[in-house]
């Protein structure tokens, strides 16, 4: 560095320390979770469905289609067509530990992984589907749609926390 | 990334390690970065822009401080200024959801908030850089100009996510040159194996005894299942933690770098003293060079050192996390550690032997009850079933566990003392021939890894418990 480097060094540390406060208020903004109650968040999710498509499943086929226990989280919604042919769906899981996080999101990417293999090869419109799915953890939520609707249920996840 | 994973082990780190070795000596520093920051960015794809932005604002905080070394007034704000920073960052990421939740719990409001998870090895890496910082202030380390070589010592990807807390001063020389050869190679294989070994054949073992256990009310613990349920917990704890830095030693090693241990067998401890000597000795370490001495350490009155030393167990309580059991195990240590050195110690050093490894044994259990419970309540609940508040002395649940689990106990007895190395050396040294003592090291430590793998493939996710702090 040169005579004015200490200068710029000085000057430098406050201009990244601000690029971390807009960093974090970013992050806040578009990948923070919520105190919300989980019962609150379910309840606007819910709203946001189709549910002449969509009917609540129960907590065993969850368990069948995940291979998670429902009792392990802090809560669970699950809907489904109930239908082998589809491949729409939308999960909404508060887990109670981060530790659960990569847990539920590795259950979801082969579950995805899984239906894609069924689906392969005569259904291409389900494959699509299941390719576009959307997805999002923020904070304790985690929040699943494979569905023609998907990004519309994924910003009414997203305005409920 | 998780060392203990088939990408990690099968895909990463051989390509690593062949590009590593390929490039000429210049261009190692710059290819261990690029693997570092890949490896983080495997798990944490948006933190680390976070890690990079921590990079430079500490790069920028050593040369600011460098700039005003003749001046002490200005030296020291830039310091102030630069611990600040490094810690309101963490402080809020790690802090922000407990503060919150505690006013909304203790005033009569709810406060709606929202809340970030935690970026992992934020704990680990700002520690690091607050060391360099501190060691560049102090004089004990030059400042390090170039940025490259800088982000490499906080990002280095073996002890990135979960320590050991490497000391800047200790690894400034070699960061600029270090040797690497094929002895180091197969030295730093060897260690990663055994702490692979620790991790999946052990550790996870110990977890799932554990995560039966604690799965049932505390109330309905016998004495037995209670005990059971903590000595799980100890040794999956200790083979998690100390595999995991095993490991980080171990590739430390293959890229050339000398890492000082972080374990030294805790659980043979004749004392609690003794005990945090052998423990998580980074974190140990950090705390006073950082902390205590700075405070005063032992150079003072004894009031002040008491003082001294609850407000550095506390910190380490709440290190670990933003909750009231951690904040407890904390003050528990800091309390214990204080009747130690000026209540009972003198007195516990002329009991037999035996009876300090009871003494130790009892009070690290007792704190890994703290440690690991969700709640005070549900602490008090399970102390009080380990000495009879519970189920009775046994029930079918604990001799179950117990008869099927005895070999994993004692494997883990014989693992945490020096006893299980000493083993592995004598079946090496045992035939005379050179020959045959290097083929019976390949057959032992390819079957530790084979057997490793096995457990693996089959094996549910588990990550390490540490990088949750």
């Amino acid at each position: 560095m040169t005579s004015k480097g200490p200068g710029l060094a000085g000057i430098m540390k406050y201009v990244v320390f601000a690029l971390i406060i807009a960093f974090v208020a970013l992050l806040m903004m578009y990948v923070s979770g919520s105190s919300r109650p989980y019962e609150k968040v379910r309840q606007s999710v819910e709203n946001a469905l189709d549910k002449d498509s969509l009917t609540e499943q129960n907590m065993a086929a969850f368990k069948r289609n995940f291979n998670l226990n429902a009792a392990d989280y802090a809560g669970v919604m699950y809907y489904s067509t109930g239908a082998n042919i589809s491949a729409e769906e939308v999960l909404l899981i508060k887990v109670k530990n981060d530790r659960q996080i990569q847990e539920v999101t590795a259950a979801v990417e082969q579950r995805i992984e899984s239906r894609i293999n069924d689906f392969e090869g005569y259904a291409p419109d389900e494959v699509r589907l299941l390719e576009d799915s959307r997805q999002s953890v923020r904070g304790n939520y985690i929040f699943y749609a494979c569905s023609p609707k998907a990004d519309e249920y994924m910003s009414a996840f997203n305005s409920s926390l | 990334m998780l060392f203990s994973s088939i990408t990690f082990l099968f895909m990463f780190l051989p390509i690593v390690l062949a590009v590593y070795y390929f490039v000429p000596h210049k261009v190692k520093n710059i290819v261990l970065l690029i693997a570092s920051l890949f490896f983080y960015a495997w798990g944490e794809p948006v933190y680390v822009i976070l890690m990079i932005l921590s990079i430079a604002f500490n790069y920028f905080c050593g040369r600011d401080i460098e700039a005003h070394a003749d001046d002490p007034r200005k030296a020291k704000i830039a310091v102030v200024t630069a611990v600040a920073g490094n810690l309101l960052i963490l402080g809020f990421f790690k802090y922000f959801g407990f503060l919150m939740e505690t006013i909304n719990a203790v005033l009569p409001v709810d406060i709606p908030y929202r809340e970030l998870s935690l970026p992992i090895g934020i704990s680990f890496y700002t520690f690091q850089a607050i060391s360099y910082i501190m060691d560049v202030y102090w004089k004990r380390a030059q400042v390090q100009k170039n940025i490259l070589y800088f982000a490499l010592y906080i990002s280095m990807f073996p002890q990135l996510t979960a320590g050991p807390i490497v000391r800047y001063a200790d690894i400034e020389e070699q960061l600029r040159s270090r040797k690497i050869n094929a002895v180091k190679l197969g030295n730093g294989a060897v260690l990663f194996i055994i702490g692979l070994a620790k991790k999946v054949i052990i550790a996870n073992s110990a977890g799932a005894v554990f995560e039966e256990i604690s799965a049932m009310p505390a109330g309905n613990l016998s004495i037995l299942t209670a005990w059971l349920g903590v000595f799980s917990y100890a040794f999956q704890i200790y083979f998690d933690f100390s595999g995991y830095s095993d490991m980080a030693l171990g590739l430390g090693k293959m890229f050339g770098f000398e890492l000082r241990k972080n374990f030294d067998y805790p659980y043979i401890s004749k004392s609690v003293t003794e005990f945090w000597r052998r423990w998580h000795i980074s974190l140990s370490t950090w705390f006073r060079e950082y902390v205590y001495i700075p405070m005063g350490g032992n150079q003072c009155s004894v009031s002040r050192n008491i003082f001294n030393l609850m407000v550095v167990w506390a910190l380490t309580g709440m290190w670990h996390g933003a909750a009231w059991n951690f904040a407890a195990w904390g003050v528990y240590y800091g309390v214990i550690l204080v009747m130690e050195k000026y209540m009972w110690g003198a007195f516990v050093d002329n009991l037999p032997n035996p009876a300090r490894h009871i003494y130790t044994g009892i009070i690290v259990l007792v704190g890994w009850v703290f440690f690991f419970s969700p709640s005070l309540g549900y602490a008090m609940r399970y102390l009080l079933a380990m000495i009879g508040g519970g189920a009775g002395i046994a029930d079918a649940t604990g001799a179950f566990l117990l008869f099927t689990h005895w070999l994993l106990y004692l494997l883990s007895v014989i693992g945490s003392s020096s006893l299980g190395l000493k083993l592995i050396k004598a079946v090496i040294r045992a035939p005379k021939n050179q020959y045959i003592q290097l083929t019976a090291a390949a057959v032992i430590f390819t079957g530790m890894f084979l057997i490793s793998i096995a457990y693996l493939v089959t094996g549910t996710f588990n990550p390490f418990l540490y990088f949750r702090f």
